[in-house]
């Protein structure tokens, strides 16, 4: 599919914030698929699925650590000055809980293992340390907001691409193109 | 949708609109959504309620139990069979977890119930060796399905508040390849009590030691108490089991050997249904001593998460499908009743500090 040519005057990503929103975005769909097949079937794969999960989660965990540090040293293209005041907050809003939920989730699951006592071990055997001691109760809380943070996550992803489609194709203002490169 | 001034053809908007659907849609699709008969842990979960599991704080499965604390000493056959540091030759605290397996937690003891020994073993370096084992011969299935449908034959009929016992008879009809794990079950000489009984892996593991060789074992706690086979329910105390283990562990440490039956070609690795070789080797890599009972209540083994697939370094999983499955139905079961109140276990605290039974006809 290709889009309509950039007709916008929104200047483009720096190339490494470009980079990073790319690979972390194809992480955490992976990530999404992942943990809802995990955790809604019943598989053979599952601990291998479970190793990837939590290896991918770490790895997830220092990208966004390396994006945040970036958002706020990095330039970030400002918003066409002709957006209607509410979408411009709804972008600075969205993207605020994006990156919120993009930080919380690898957090509470790490501190969800973490309490419930299970090792956190990643792919090749390495292990990361346990963030707290053994809460069970904790442990059921935080696994219980690890799947609610999920859905979020979800249903703000799905925005996500719905309002980065819309500025590409119906508004043509050039803000997807600045997360395209062009 | 704000007004724009620049407003597209319902094709645009189709272009806007179709691809966060459609991804929300797979990502549905992957949850199980659109396929209800998928066998997920909730599934399992809901299957065990039916069996008679409260949603009380107690486990789906193995629901009535009492913990206990000791050590584990590696041998030096353990230790050149797996590079683990727990069998590096220290002295290792275990936790032990007895427990009667129905998902009932205030099922009275009898000698019909198939009984558990979890433990976990951890060394000063991190490892973690969990351990589930089963007083069964052999596991009564031989995969996921197998295991579905098992768990609905435990179902309590509501008129007599047991499982209907036809119900596993068609289970064990429909699957002639469980026909020996039936036998073997049949022929099973229950032990007397908690204290002499040998609790078996029924999955596979291998362990790999320093070379990187690896070894494919099931494994079962031999319990060093001579063997007397249970005689009815002749107790009038419906802790008598866990009550007498304690009384056992008032007066002397209690031992299991740690026996490693070493797989040969042929035997099957994936499948816990299946006997191995009557005349494969047996090794003992250690001994765990029992000193001192707790009630699950005053105890971290009460909550604790006894998932076999937990293993240090030097013991991994076979690909036998039902440690896949008991690892995601235990961790179900975990969350579900680590965030529930919990309400007091069968064997309470006082039943540790006074296991006193209660007289039977024959003042015994």
């Amino acid at each position: 599919m290709s889009f309509p040519q950039n007709t916008g005057h929104a200047a483009p990503f720096p190339r490494l914030s470009i980079l990073l929103h790319w690979v972390m975005a194809a992480l955490i769909i992976v990530m999404l698929f992942v943990g809802l097949f995990m955790a809604h079937n019943s598989t053979v794969h599952y601990a291998s699925l479970f190793t990837l999960h939590r290896t991918v989660g770490f790895l997830l965990l220092l990208l966004v650590i390396v994006r945040l540090i970036n958002r706020f040293t990095n330039h970030t293209p400002p918003l066409p000055n002709d957006l209607p005041a509410p979408m411009k907050l709804a972008a600075h809003l969205s993207h605020i809980l994006l990156y919120g939920f993009m930080l919380a989730l690898p957090l509470v699951g790490w501190a969800m293992l973490s309490a419930g006592g299970y090792p956190i071990t990643l792919w090749g055997g390495c292990h990361i340390p346990s963030l707290m001691g053994f809460h069970p109760h904790l442990w059921g809380e935080l696994r219980c907001l690890h799947s609610l943070l999920a859905y979020g996550l979800i249903l703000l992803i799905l925005a996500h691409i719905g309002a980065a489609l819309l500025h590409g194709i119906i508004r043509r203002d050039g803000i997807m193109g600045s997360m395209l490169g062009r | 949708m704000a007004h724009s001034p620049r407003k597209g053809s319902p094709a645009r908007w189709a272009a806007v609109v179709l691809p966060p659907l459609c991804l929300g849609g797979l990502m549905a699709w992957t949850a199980g959504v659109f396929s209800p008969a998928a066998i997920s842990p909730s599934h399992f979960m809901q299957r065990f309620q039916k069996a008679g599991a409260l949603d009380r704080g107690f486990r789906r499965a193995h629901a009535k139990g009492m913990c206990a604390t000791g050590w584990f000493d590696p041998t030096p056959e353990g230790r050149a069979l797996s590079r683990s540091g727990i069998f590096k030759g220290e002295h290792l605290p275990v936790m032990g977890r007895f427990s009667l397996a129905p998902p009932l937690p205030y099922l009275p003891d009898n000698p019909a119930a198939a009984r558990s020994l979890a433990m976990q073993i951890r060394s000063s370096t991190g490892d973690d060796w969990r351990m589930a084992l089963v007083d069964a011969p052999l596991q009564v299935m031989r995969d996921i399905a197998d295991a579905f449908a098992f768990f609905k034959t435990a179902r309590l009929d509501p008129a007599t508040n047991k499982p209907d016992p036809a119900a596993i008879r068609a289970y064990a009809a429909q699957r002639p390849w469980l026909k020996t794990a039936f036998e073997q079950a049949k022929s099973h000489k229950q032990a007397s009590d908690l204290t002499n009984d040998t609790y078996n892996s029924l999955d596979s593991f291998i362990l790999t030691d320093e070379a990187g060789k690896k070894t494919p074992v099931r494994w079962a706690a031999v319990a060093q108490e001579p063997f007397s086979p249970a005689e009815g329910s002749s107790a009038n105390d419906k802790n008598y089991l866990f009550k007498r283990l304690v009384q056992t562990l008032d007066q002397r440490p209690l031992r299991w050997d740690i026996v490693a039956t070493i797989a040969r070609e042929g035997d099957p690795i994936n499948d816990p249904s299946q006997p191995w070789d009557e005349a494969d080797q047996k090794v003992t890599v250690g001994t765990v001593t029992f000193t001192k009972a707790y009630s699950e209540d005053e105890s971290p083994c009460g909550p604790m998460v006894f998932d076999p697939t937990i293993l240090p370094d030097g013991i991994s999983t076979s690909d036998d499908p039902l440690l896949a499955l008991r690892s995601s139905v235990y961790m179900k079961s975990y969350a579900t009743r680590s965030a529930e109140h919990k309400t007091p276990s069968m064997v309470t605290p006082g039943d540790i500090t006074h296991p006193t039974l209660t007289p039977d006809g024959k003042g015994q």
